[in-house]
């Protein structure tokens, strides 16, 4: 029975055998290097770049459930971007908008 | 204007998603772009490395799908293109590309 399954999913037309199983997978590594720049300051980050992430995210979830194949690896991939995305831009918003006054006051 | 009006209603056009979703992603592209005046401290060596494979695989991506999305096509070769240059600014800037002149490397 398992075998059976494993066929069917190897065999899928969004399976291993196909660009539309490695491209979505190998797209984990964007949310991947995202999380690992959790660590970095936020005054390193690149606002173009997170809101391009994050708004990529959002449409392609939608992309991957109207496209031949329906890709569900696509559309998890791309909600995780988003979160990351969004993630980012609030560490960022937050350093950039409303950690200054600490700072300031700090500084007297 | 016909040719434009049968873009329009194309299932590849403005009103759908296939349309959209690869202009979202020369976001990505034009992010690239706005950083490449950056200094290359503010380039991050992960994403910039793996936003290179990714172009690759989605270029092969928007061949296979269906519909045949031609806009995504050209968007992650332009991608490719603007993140390879962003890796070797990185790379240069962080000394692995080597040096003409005979300075001492930080180790």
């Amino acid at each position: 029975m398992a075998t059976s399954k494993l066929q069917a999913l190897w065999n899928h037309p969004a399976g291993p055998k196909t660009i539309h199983f490695w491209a979505p997978t190998f797209k984990w590594g964007i949310s991947i290097a995202n999380i690992v720049d959790f660590a970095k300051p936020p005054e390193k980050l690149s606002y173009p770049q997170q809101i391009a992430v994050t708004a990529t995210g959002v449409i392609w979830s939608r992309y991957s459930t109207v496209i031949t194949p329906k890709n569900w690896n696509l559309f998890s991939v791309n909600v995780a971007m988003a979160g990351t995305g969004i993630y980012q831009l609030s560490r960022k918003i937050q350093h950039d908008y409303f950690a200054e006054k600490q700072a300031v006051v700090a500084k007297e | 204007m016909a040719s434009l009006r049968s873009f329009f209603n194309s299932p590849v056009g403005p009103k759908t998603t296939h349309f959209w979703g690869p202009i979202a992603n020369w976001g990505v592209v034009i992010a690239g772009l706005m950083d490449m005046k950056k200094p290359h401290d503010m380039i991050s060596g992960n994403m910039t490395g793996v936003m290179c494979i990714y172009s690759v695989l989605f270029m092969r991506f928007a061949w296979m799908v269906q519909p045949r999305n031609y806009l995504l096509l050209s968007c992650d070769a332009s991608n490719e293109a603007v993140q390879l240059i962003q890796l070797s600014r990185w790379a240069k800037g962080n000394g692995y590309l080597g040096q003409k002149k005979d300075e001492a490397a930080p180790q």
